[in-house]
């Protein structure tokens, strides 16, 4: 290595072929003076990159990317960069999460004719970061530790008792039409009775095992892709219909082949905190649920779970305890009683209220540590019903290779960026990744954060809300009103 | 893999500002590099042989070299490695003029920024593969889009050339600007005379089908095989019946019609044929004004045609076309010069566009070719020309030179001597751009024979006098003083930029565009009438300014292009496509959904859902690719595993 790239930055370019890279031969038919950090990679089309290209080169040591393509309706290929356009601007956002300052991330648009403009943009780009100066690397970031805090205690609302009648009608329907249907899929009582198990009822007397309450923390929509093309029915809480009518938007499941049931959900345990509570032990019996808490016998001890204190957080903040889409249910709305929750539901979610309250030297300290318990096991990635990939995920294999094998935490890190911006602008926050880690790691706040800032840029998109919606990231404007141009 | 690698001094256009020895001693280094040298040219015929013998001797399978753009020369290699055997994507290119010696003096820096650029090359060609493209037929029919004189000379030149042409114009009438002139320069012969036998050869020939009146509403498909909408604007004529005996003009009650042809100098009927050789000569109505469509009473038209040819229910119909190769020559409209505020932006009636300027000393003009004044019809005296009205100003983002206002004003003040020899006429100029065959000697003549003053200056204001002239004040930089004259015309040489509607058609044609609307073309220098899109070409003042001559000539050069590509009964593919590993993909669509060109299908195999892509229709873009959760389509040629190679060479060295 030569001692001149001490006062040179490592920055990286991805340049469309047809406009920018011309761009920049015009600039250099003109002579125009450059700083020389800069080193282009050619790409047909700026909706070519991957915004994992850009975050795989922050990764792995440069100091700043750019990206950039024809201008917007300028595209040699009519729509490349509206797509471009879309996920470039995500990303920057999304970027000071994971600890790495936006402005090391431009993009902007240079035609092949502007020469002097692309001198322009090299140049104030170039400035800018040797302006921010070297990047801070993730390898010299010393991990550290960052405790969620303290959560909201909501009231909430009486839970499983009163389910009684709705749930015996709820499996009344499901036995007339299991005739016509392949299997049902729901919950019944797992090792104990404070603990469920996804049930798969193919025959009238499984019917008989379903259960509904605070204990049904799984998603079934995740089984859905076994089952494409087959008919199934759902017993769904309101969250996992979110994730069914995304897979609907998506076209990944058909509205015909699908029977939905389900009852008025009023949240489900957060099992992390309810371990903490109750320990490890070796008989559990005896579990009472009342209006506001569940009562269990513990090794003979009787512990209280008050449901304010031990639901998860997104239960604190649903705002809509009956599925948007369902062709079953039982039981009386108690959307209208939960106002306090609706209120609630602005607020942060505590993982990224955590992560935001950091610096951003901090949030790489803390994605460090974070990362550094995990033990790639893929739960995350097996419990996500929008993780359609399945076999396929590009994680796991070398064609292409965009993840090595090596055990860092930079790797895992770069695991969970993969599979946040695959799933961005499509996430339900249905939270399962996080639930489903034995590690506890909040991976959920990088969902988060990318839902909030699609929601954003795209007059309030949330995914799974309409079946009839495109996701943002798969469709464009024209005219985007959210999306600000560089002003270079 | 064994790699050569060629780092080219370009002269001393590289070597320089780079050490080229060096690169190419540090490059001998890299992986899998088991040949390194660093000729002086190595794109000269000795420079290429000089490759084809190192893929002999050293058993080459992979080439790079550093040298120029790849968009120079990066076709040229390839068919140097190609001649050696080499499959002519085994081959990569690493920028070193355009992209660092040209920029940059810092011999050090360049040298280690170039030894990157050749390690990304090399990390890149490590992981390419041999492409092979497939042959399909072509449609050998082409599309001409605007029928001025560089669109009528491509349709003729393709026609003559025995191929079936479409031409498509969005006016009545084919001629375009060239139709309005008086007199060209420097011969000052009558325009009519030599384009109007032009534009008879367009409407006889047998191989020239011709829509007028008509615009291009969409554009699918791709090189060989596009497919056109054709909107074909409703006439409320039956062309098929008309003779064009202009009796139905002549009785047409309404009778002040701004006359777009006649560019606003007299008005018209709401019923016309622009102008006596207007070919096809067919009647239009123009909806806008016409009584019988406007207010459903009249009917004056109808009862007078003979061959009962009116039809106010007539409405727009859209026609398809298939052709294999598209000529876009859609030419110019003048800047709008309203913007210019101290030349009345358009409130004084005697203050004129030299386009207008034509059509009053056009014998078949509304004047019958007699200049007066738009006001009061008197004849001028003394008349001044305005030159770079809307050229040459960044002010209004117009810094480009317009081309020809300095011949066509010098024409034009040289037939105003001869329409009125005792007139006098000055010309306010800012350099006189002369640089064509005969056009020197032709400007001196207007100065030195006809008199014309010409000033070297702006004109700063142009107000009513009050006692029927206009006061023109300006600033004569030769002299150092101020110029005020009193004229009784003034004609701006308006600046021009591409026709109204060009960035739409640009859009549907998949090609770029400037910021005056000029088309791009594919290289300045070396291919001027081709696009970066495959099978559209450019002709003409759509391109960029140019004289008649030369719109003459590009409408000929897209001809031999457009002869020359549909000469082939078909034509191979880009290899360079999408291809789906069936094994990886999961049938997900998000690859059909975004594609632009609908080139990828969900289609059945076997009775299982399958995503395949239309070889054909695939441009390349690679959306797909980065579109796919799962890297399962990938685009040949830039696949991720060969961006990431890219990128980990760039942050790891």
């Amino acid at each position: 290595m030569s001692d001149v790239t001490t006062k040179e930055l490592r920055i990286v370019g991805f340049l469309c072929n047809w406009c920018s890279y011309g761009g920049a031969d015009t600039a250099g038919v003109a002579r125009a003076k450059q700083p020389t950090d800069l080193r282009i990679i050619r790409v047909p089309c700026s909706g070519r990159v991957d915004p994992l290209f850009i975050v795989r080169a922050l990764f792995l040591g440069a100091d700043g990317v750019l990206v950039s393509g024809c201008h917007p309706r300028d595209c040699h290929y009519s729509t490349g960069n509206f797509y471009a356009r879309r996920r470039l601007e995500v990303l920057k956002q999304f970027l000071p999460i994971l600890g790495i300052d936006s402005r090391r991330f431009e993009y902007t648009w240079v035609s092949a004719s502007e020469g002097q403009r692309w001198q322009h943009v090299v140049t104030t780009f170039t400035e800018q970061i040797h302006s921010l100066g070297a990047a801070p690397k993730f390898m010299d970031v010393e991990p550290k530790e960052f405790k969620l805090g303290a959560r909201v205690s909501t009231p909430i609302l009486p839970l499983g008792a009163g389910q009684d009648q709705p749930l015996k009608e709820l499996k009344t329907a499901i036995k007339e039409a299991l005739p016509k249907l392949e299997v049902v899929i729901g919950w019944q009582q797992g090792r104990d009775p404070l603990h469920a198990v996804p049930l798969f009822m193919r025959k009238a007397e499984d019917v008989d095992k379903l259960i509904w309450g605070p204990c049904n923390v799984h998603n079934v929509a995740t089984y859905l892709r076994e089952y494409q093309g087959h008919k199934v029915g759902l017993v769904l809480k309101a969250c996992d219909a979110r994730s069914v009518i995304e897979l609907l938007q998506e076209n990944l499941a058909s509205r015909e082949d699908l029977t939905l049931f389900s009852l008025p959900c009023q949240g489900t345990f957060d099992y992390g905190r309810v371990e903490q509570c109750i320990g490890r032990y070796t008989q559990l019996s005896d579990v009472q649920f009342t209006q506001s808490a569940a009562t269990v016998m513990v090794d003979g001890t009787s512990k209280t779970l008050p449901y304010a204190e031990y639901m998860q957080s997104k239960c604190l903040r649903c705002t809509s305890r009956l599925p948007k889409l369902v062709d079953i249910s039982f039981g009386t709305d108690p959307t209208e009683d939960a106002k306090d929750a609706r209120e609630s539901a602005e607020s942060l979610p505590p993982e990224l209220a955590l992560v935001e309250s950091l610096s951003l030297e901090e949030r790489m300290a803390f994605w460090r540590a974070s990362m550094e318990r995990c033990i790639r096991c893929g739960a995350c990635r097996n419990s996500c019903p929008m993780c359609i990939c399945r076999d396929h995920c590009i994680s796991d294999t070398r064609d292409p290779h965009f993840m090595t094998q090596a055990d860092t935490f930079l790797e895992k890190l770069f695991f969970q960026v993969i599979h946040a911006l695959h799933l961005a602008g499509r996430c339900t926050e249905c939270g399962e990744c996080q639930r489903s880690c034995p590690l506890g790691i909040p991976i959920l706040a990088l969902r988060q954060k990318l839902n909030r800032i699609i929601s954003e840029l795209f007059a309030g998109y949330q995914a799974g809300s309409d079946p009839s919606q495109v996701p943002p990231l798969l469709c464009y404007a024209v005219e985007e009103p959210k999306i600000k141009e560089r002003e270079w | 893999m064994r790699i050569g690698v060629f780092i080219c001094h370009c002269g001393s256009n590289i070597g320089g500002t780079v050490d080229c020895a060096e690169v190419a001693k540090r490059a001998a280094a890299m992986p899998d590099v088991v040949y390194a040298t660093d000729p002086m040219y190595t794109c000269a015929e000795p420079g290429q042989a000089a490759i084809e013998e190192a893929i002999h001797t050293h058993a080459l399978d992979g080439v790079v070299v550093a040298s120029c753009s790849p968009r120079m020369h990066e076709p040229t290699f390839r068919r140097t490695v190609e001649r050696a055997g080499l499959n002519p994507f085994m081959f990569e290119m690493a920028n070193i003029r355009e992209h660092v010696s040209w920029i940059g003096k810092d011999v050090e820096l360049n040298t280690h920024k170039a030894t990157e650029l050749v390690g990304m090359a090399v990390e890149k060609l490590r992981r390419n593969v041999p492409l092979h493209s497939q042959e399909f037929p072509v449609i050998k029919r082409v599309l001409v889009i605007g029928g001025g004189v560089a669109g009528i000379q491509a349709a003729l030149d393709c026609a003559d050339g025995g191929l079936d042409v479409v031409l498509v114009e969005r006016e009545a009438t084919i001629g375009g600007k060239m139709a309005k002139l008086d007199k060209t320069f420097p011969t000052v012969d009558c325009s009519a005379c030599i384009l109007g036998p032009k534009m008879v050869d367009c409407a006889q020939h047998p191989k020239i089908t011709l829509y007028a009146q008509s615009e291009v509403e969409d554009i699918g498909g791709y090189v060989g095989n596009f497919q056109v909408k054709i909107k074909k604007r409703a006439t409320y004529v039956d062309w098929h019946k008309c003779t064009g005996c202009g009796t139905c003009m002549e009785k047409c009650p309404k009778k002040d019609v701004p006359d777009r042809f006649n560019e606003g100098v007299a008005p018209t009927k709401a019923i016309t044929i622009a102008f006596p050789q207007a070919i096809p000569k067919k009647a239009v109505i123009n909806p806008d004004y016409c009584r019988q469509l406007t207010q459903g009473k009249c009917g004056v038209c109808a009862k007078v045609c003979p061959t009962k040819a009116i039809q106010y229910d007539m409405v727009d119909e859209i026609v398809t076309e298939e052709v294999g190769a598209i000529v876009a020559a859609t030419g110019y409209d003048l800047v709008d010069w309203h913007v210019y505020q101290e030349y009345g932006g358009g409130r004084y009636p005697d203050v004129i566009t030299s386009l207008a300027y034509e059509r009053l000393m056009n014998a078949s003009g509304p004047t019958g070719g007699h200049i007066v004044r738009p006001s009061d019809g008197r004849e001028p005296k003394t008349i001044v020309f305005v030159q770079c009205v809307g050229s040459r100003d960044p002010s209004i983002g117009r810094p480009g030179c317009s081309g020809f206002c300095c011949m066509y004003t010098a024409k034009q003040a040289i037939l105003t001597k001869e329409h009125i020899p005792d007139s006098k006429s000055y010309v306010f100029y800012m350099d006189i751009r002369a640089a064509g065959k005969m056009y020197d000697e032709f400007t001196r003549r207007a100065m030195e024979e006809y008199g014309t003053d010409y000033i070297r200056g702006r004109v700063s204001m142009i107000y009513p006098d009050g006692q029927g002239q206009l006061t023109v004040l300006g600033m004569d930089t030769l002299l150092g003083q101020q110029i005020e004259i009193k004229a009784d015309l003034v004609v701006l040489a308006v600046g021009i930029e591409a026709s109204h509607g060009a960035k739409e058609l640009a859009e549907k044609l998949r090609i770029s565009y400037d910021s005056a609307g000029f088309f791009l073309e594919s290289h300045v220098k070396l291919k001027p009438v081709e696009t970066n899109t495959a099978g559209v070409f450019v002709a003409g003042v759509c391109q960029g300014t140019k004289d008649i001559p030369a719109s003459v000539a590009q409408g000929s050069a897209c001809a031999a292009k457009v002869l020359g590509l549909l000469a082939k009964d078909t034509l191979s593919s880009n290899p360079q496509i999408a291809s789906v590993n069936t094994l990886r993909c999961v049938v997900c669509g998000k690859c059909v959904q975004t594609c632009p060109f609908g080139a990828i299908k969900q289609v059945e195999e076997r009775g299982r859902p399958q995503i395949r892509v239309i070889e054909t229709m695939c441009q390349g873009c690679g959306l797909c690719t980065s579109t796919c959760p799962q890297g399962a389509i990938q685009l040949a040629h830039a696949t991720d595993n060969q961006i990431l190679a890219e990128v980990n060479a760039l942050c790891q060295m």
